[in-house]
């Protein structure tokens, strides 16, 4: 048993007897590690460079804040999402959610029940909407955390089994009756009181919807107890048993707050479409597979207990504006495809990214 | 009446040519000398236990010849030649097979196919089932296991047979030597009369054998030459006949200073734990004792004694199967480590890289992880100025050499770390605290701080209860010693009690000791019928 | 001292590796079931017809599932291969009708894309050192856009029917069975011999065991792990293949949805996520059963709908069982 040298003092950046590498090296090295620091370059990078494309004539509308602007309520349902998956895959043991996107369809359609046939008013039909969502996803949390099944696996079944729900319920028909479609209004653009002329009209959604949600979502894992429960827990659960945490119980709410936040996302979708369709959440290869995307790009570690709230809005936002651009850079379709091979391709160069500086003996994100 | 090593089974002589030489081995970690200058030679076809106390050197000097660590000096000679990467694939190509512990078999595949994978028979490319079947069956039965294992699959079996499994398949590898280490620690009486068959017909076949154990009366029935090793030096190599146990032990210690007994006032007051009849079948069985407020008492005893499984079932973290538990008088169940936290009870585990760090956080979290409520408003906002202050305190108090509350802790000597995780436990102070291996892998001056600390904490009212394999730490702290062996309290020594004495009772040696308490439990004895 | 002895005199029973595990039965005999119910239920399940439409839908995904089953074995996944597919599918379409190739040329070119796709996993997945999921997730991405680029924006119609052999009519059956399924079958025994006999396909089950004494015991892990993705892109390619089948249009969505489809039957059929463990018949069970469900929900007029909720209970009881077991099994 090798005994203990005092020769492995806390590493440092850099300790007094090295001498000090240069500035620019630093912050290379900085952007390299720090995740948050990558996104933020990248974004610079991403809005100057189409901003300089727009200019010079090349793209097929200006790429300006107004249109920044308009391109983020496509950001509202993505971002929450992606803060979802945050949730669970920070909480360790292979944590991951499949079912978002059809937890989304399924509580979309209550919620258009609600409102569109049974005549209630928003507000309660909204809480009731968001508990459905937590419901679904208290659901997976059971499976997960205390029968035991592999993440993977219980979201994969429930994401079948709840988007076939959905389609069920109501005969595979949309609900866009009056009281939904007048809906719609939560979802229109607004200006800014006090601000409305200096900065472009934003869709109410993101006040009404995702800065509250960014803000509690914030709030839970980085200043409340359970938020510490939680990264502790995705740490290393055995020793979170050893120091008295509730293991099951912490990972059960990771997936009551993903299906929490999937049930927000299904009121502004139903807001936003002005009607509440079964499918909601499958378009495309379905809602999950971005979310997860964006919360790997935005330094969730896939091991657990490692990952920011603000990498994620970042990713979010950096994901957006590209594709914005990459619309407004491409004729016809081909916008939409090269979004898929930016989405690809930044994933698996930042996946390449963490796994170099992990090798260099660095901390991840 | 000292217990004598027979003259018979270890009489056979060594075939004569040393196989294995080691000359004038040293190896370094940083500051510290693992291994000065050790000379060890091996014959073929004998058995040679290698015996030593932890930091002794032994898992160095066997990692150096089995090919994890390379030597900093001196010269390692197999079959004549010189073994020079330190690496393990070298060794094995050498010669050198090494079975450690626990079992490293892959539980989906079959018996058969452990033995093979990597080096499957071959017939272009389709594994020769019918070659490698005569071969296994050939391995099973030179262990004395049973041919119809060969296609069970591996974890299936018993562990105790996945550790006869694992020699065999360091076996089918034909090697000139085997290192076996702590073969007998997970194996019940007669798995290890089958594993003594194994090797001693190992050994007639002409295979160099190292046999490490703490297991002291085992050495008699199946080693022919013993090697002690204390503090990195060989300080005894001779046939196993002119042993005793106790002079093992002795030696093992060696004449180090006893460490000076505190002068602590014995406590009177009633007793704040109480263990009754504790039994978890097959780990330990009708363990009892107390512990009072004030009181540091010590479960010690060698690896698969059942003490850490007591103290975790304390803990709430595994069940006993019958017994009570009472704390204060009252009987209390433990079915959670919740429980056991709303008695007053407080625990540092075992393996701090495994069960007591979060590695990538900072000391900070850590030491708030175990006391959340306690550092939040409401039990649900994270006080943070309070979490930070709290964690400089103890930073200041235990003198955790960081940088400040924010560094990783993975970031930390493993001392450090250690007093991070034990500062977790002691934000509230416990009524009782439960200490397993508290200094393992410790250096020496944090491992004399947390010392203090634990004495502190005692005199300070609170129960302490340690499990330790480490003799000095046990004689230094405990008031009360209880030996535990094969899963019972064997015996009890109070203060005074020296380190060879502690060893010997836990090792096995039935002799009357000075000043031991005898609990009744051990007249009855283990049932080993040996001699 | 009398409880660690009893541990001595106890004769412990020895369960022995099969041929078939014990999850598999259990899916034979819950396939027999149904498909009794529903042959004396309908009048229409148990026709040739049915049967044969049955085991064709089903062959895609029974085929890519071979694949999926020594990549889960591994510990890995692939979640790319929808996507895989839609590029083969696109490069043969437009193969044998702009390039006039016949059927061999055409499986050739598709085994050889499905193969490159999927060693680009492997490679990226061993060397680059990153988590499967993340990669496949990059390359379903990647795949798609290559796919849709492929496609030139409109759906490939007119395909020729060069490769109805494999494909769904009345002519493209042997002795009653279609095409496509015989080559299914064919496919499975060949990648059963392998993980059984070859000494590189045990390889898999240990690497999915334990990686780290995977490699001290001498085992290849890159090359086998490269090999497993590998060969899943092989065996897209060939579901490429059937999918075309008696062509007519091949469209810009072809395998959306295609590899939770296949995970969904490789873990219906006992393969543990976690790796280390599963069979090839397992996974061919399993997409048979997802292939029953949906016809019989079809014959039986319930809502198309309803066979994704079938879908998802199976998995959760599969695994549920599984579960069970494996706990029972490590209580001893």
């Amino acid at each position: 048993m090798s005994t203990d040298t005092t020769a492995t003092a806390a590493k440092r950046p850099d300790t007094p007897s090295e001498p000090q590498p240069g500035r620019g090296r630093r912050l290379l090295d900085l952007i390299l590690t720090e995740r948050v620091a990558l996104l933020a370059v990248l974004l610079v990078l991403v809005v100057v460079w189409f901003y300089v494309l727009g200019q010079q004539g090349y793209l097929v509308a200006p790429y300006d804040t107004d249109y920044l602007a308009s391109a983020l309520d496509t950001m509202v349902p993505l971002c929450l999402l992606a803060l979802a998956e945050l949730v669970v895959i920070v909480s360790g043991r292979g944590g991951i959610d499949l079912s978002v996107g059809s937890i989304v369809s399924l509580s979309g359609m209550a919620f258009g029940f609600m409102v569109g046939q049974w005549q209630w008013p928003v507000l309660p039909a909204l809480v009731a909407t968001v508990a459905v969502g937590a419901a679904l996803g208290a659901i997976n949390g059971l499976l997960i955390a205390y029968l035991g099944f592999p993440a993977l696996i219980a979201t994969l079944a429930t994401f079948y089994a709840y988007g076939a729900l959905a389609l069920l319920m109501n005969n595979n028909a949309p609900i866009s009756t009056k009281p939904i479609q007048d809906l719609h209004a939560i979802t229109r653009a607004i200006s800014i009181p006090l601000l409305g002329d200096s900065i472009p009209d934003l869709p109410l959604q993101v006040a009404t919807f995702l800065l509250p949600v960014i803000v509690v979502v914030w709030l839970l894992v980085n200043r409340t107890v359970y938020g510490r429960k939680l990264y502790a827990v995705g740490t290393n659960d055995i020793a979170a048993r050893f120091a008295n945490i509730p293991v099951r119980r912490s990972r059960l709410l990771a997936y009551l707050v993903s299906g929490l936040l999937s049930g927000v996302v299904a009121v502004v979708t139903v807001a936003q479409f002005a009607s509440a369709r079964p499918d909601a959440g499958s378009v495309g290869n379905g809602m999950a597979l971005p979310a997860i995307t964006i919360a790997v790009l935005g330094g969730v570690a896939i091991t657990g207990g490692v990952g920011r709230v603000a990498g994620v809005i970042l990713a979010a936002l950096l994901v957006v504006w590209l594709n914005a651009g990459i619309l407004l850079a491409f004729e016809g379709s081909d916008g939409s495809q090269y979004q898929l091979f930016a989405l690809g391709g930044l994933l698996i160069l930042s996946a390449l990214l963490n796994a170099y500086s992990t090798r260099r003996g660095r901390g991840g994100a | 009446m000292t217990t004598t090593y027979e003259q018979g089974s270890a009489a056979r002589s060594p075939s004569g040519a040393a196989v294995l030489t080691l000359t004038g081995v040293q190896k370094r970690y940083g500051g510290v000398r693992a291994l000065r200058g050790v000379d060890f030679e091996l014959q073929g076809g004998e058995v040679h236990a290698i015996v030593g106390e932890n930091g002794a050197g032994k898992s160095t000097l066997i990692k150096i010849i089995s090919g994890a660590e390379t030597a900093d000096e001196g010269s390692i000679v197999i079959n004549g030649r010189e073994l020079t990467a330190g690496s393990t694939t070298s060794a094995l190509q050498a010669g050198i097979a090494t079975v450690y512990q626990e079992p490293h078999l892959f539980g989906e595949l079959t018996v058969a196919e452990n033995l093979f994978i990597g080096r499957e028979i071959r017939r272009r490319g389709i594994v020769d089932r019918a070659a490698q079947r005569v071969r296994v069956v050939e391995l099973l039965e030179r262990i004395g296991l049973a041919a119809d294992l060969a296609d069970v699959r591996a974890a299936d079996l018993p562990v105790a047979e996945q550790q006869l499994v694992s020699i065999a398949k360091a076996l089918s590898q034909d090697p000139v030597v085997l290192i076996l280490d702590e073969p007998s620690a997970i194996l019940t009486d007669r798995e290890i009369e089958t594993m003594f068959t194994a090797v001693r017909a190992m050994r007639d076949a002409g295979v160099a054998v190292i046999y490490i154990s703490h297991r002291l009366d085992e050495l008699a029935q199946i080693t022919d030459r013993v090697t002690v090793l204390r503090d990195g030096a060989v300080v005894a190599s001779r046939p196993t006949a002119e042993f005793s146990v106790r002079d093992v032990a002795e030696l093992m210690v060696g004449h180090v200073l006893e460490t000076r007994p505190m002068d602590r006032a014995p406590t009177a007051a009633e007793p704040a734990l109480g263990v009754e009849h504790l039994t978890r079948t097959p780990k330990f069985a009708d363990v009892s004792f107390t512990v009072r407020p004030g009181e540091i008492v010590a479960l010690y005893g060698l690896i698969g004694c059942g003490a850490g499984d007591v103290i975790r079932a304390l803990y709430g973290i595994a069940g006993a199967d019958s017994g009570e538990v009472r704390v204060k008088g009252e009987v209390v169940s433990l079915g959670a480590p919740a429980d056991a936290v709303a008695q007053g009870m407080s625990m540092l585990p075992a393996n701090r890289k495994v069960q007591g760090v979060f590695g990538s956080k900072s000391i900070a979290f850590n030491i708030s992880s175990a006391n959340l409520h306690l550092l939040s408003r409401f039990g649900v906002w994270m006080d943070r100025s309070r979490e930070r202050s709290v964690a400089d305190d103890f930073i200041r108090r235990i003198s955790i050499k960081a940088p400040g509350a924010g560094t990783t802790v993975s970031n930390l000597s493993g001392g450090n770390q250690q007093k991070v995780v034990l500062a977790r436990q002691l934000v509230e102070r416990p009524l009782i605290l439960l200490l397993e291996e508290p200094t393992q892998g410790v250096d020496i001056g944090a491992k004399d701080e947390i010392h203090r600390i634990i004495v502190e904490l005692a005199d300070a009212g609170t129960a302490v209860l340690v499990v330790s394999t480490d003799l000095a730490e046990v004689q230094y702290l405990a008031d009360r010693v209880l030996v535990m062996r094969s899963g019972s309290v064997s015996a009890e020594f109070g203060r005074g009690a020296r380190q060879a004495e502690l060893l010997a009772a836990a090792a096995g040696d039935d002799s009357a000791p000075d000043g031991a308490t005898r609990d009744a439990a051990h007249d009855t004895g283990p049932a080993k019928g040996r001699h | 001292m009398a409880n660690l002895t009893t541990m001595l005199s106890r004769p412990s029973r020895r369960p022995v590796a099969r041929a078939v595990e014990g999850q598999e039965i259990a899916l034979i005999l819950v396939l027999l079931a149904l498909w009794t119910a529903l042959s004396l239920g309908t009048d229409t399940f148990l026709t040739a017809s049915n049967l044969s439409n049955l085991l064709y839908s089903v062959a895609p995904v029974a085929l890519i599932g071979i694949g999926m089953t020594a990549v889960i074995v591994t510990g890995g996944i692939d979640v790319s291969v929808g996507s895989a597919a839609a590029v083969v599918m696109v490069v043969v379409a437009k193969l044998i009708r702009d390039g006039g190739a016949g059927l061999p040329a055409a499986v050739l070119v598709a085994v050889a894309v499905g193969l490159v796709l999927g060693s680009v996993n492997g490679v990226l997945i061993s060397f680059g050192g990153i988590h499967p999921i993340i990669v496949t997730f990059g390359t379903l991405n990647l795949y798609r856009f290559l796919a849709l680029r492929l496609f030139e924006n409109k759906q490939v119609s007119g395909v020729p029917g060069t490769l109805s052999f494999f494909g769904g009519g009345d002519n493209s059956e042997t002795l009653g069975i279609p095409n496509a399924w015989w080559l299914t079958m064919v496919a499975a025994a060949l990648m059963w011999c392998y993980s059984r006999y070859w000494a590189t396909g045990r390889h898999w089950y240990a690497i999915g065991n334990d990686v780290g004494a995977a490699r001290l015991a001498g085992i290849r892990v890159h090359r086998r792990t490269i090999a497993a993705y590998a060969v899943t892109g092989l065996f897209v390619g060939l579901a490429a293949v059937v999918l075309i089948g008696t062509g007519g249009l091949v469209q810009q969505n072809a395998g959306v949805g295609l590899e939770l489809r296949v995970i969904a039957a490789v873990v219906i059929g006992g393969t543990s996520i976690l790796g280390g463990r599963g069979t090839v018949l397992g996974t061919l069970l399993g997409a048979l059963l997802v292939g029953t469900v949906t016809s019989a929900i079809t014959l039986l007029g319930w809502p198309s709908d309803a066979t994704e909720l079938f879908i998802g209970l199976f998995i959760l009881v599969a695994v549920g069982v599984d579960l069970v077991r494996q706990r029972r099994r490590s209580a001893r």
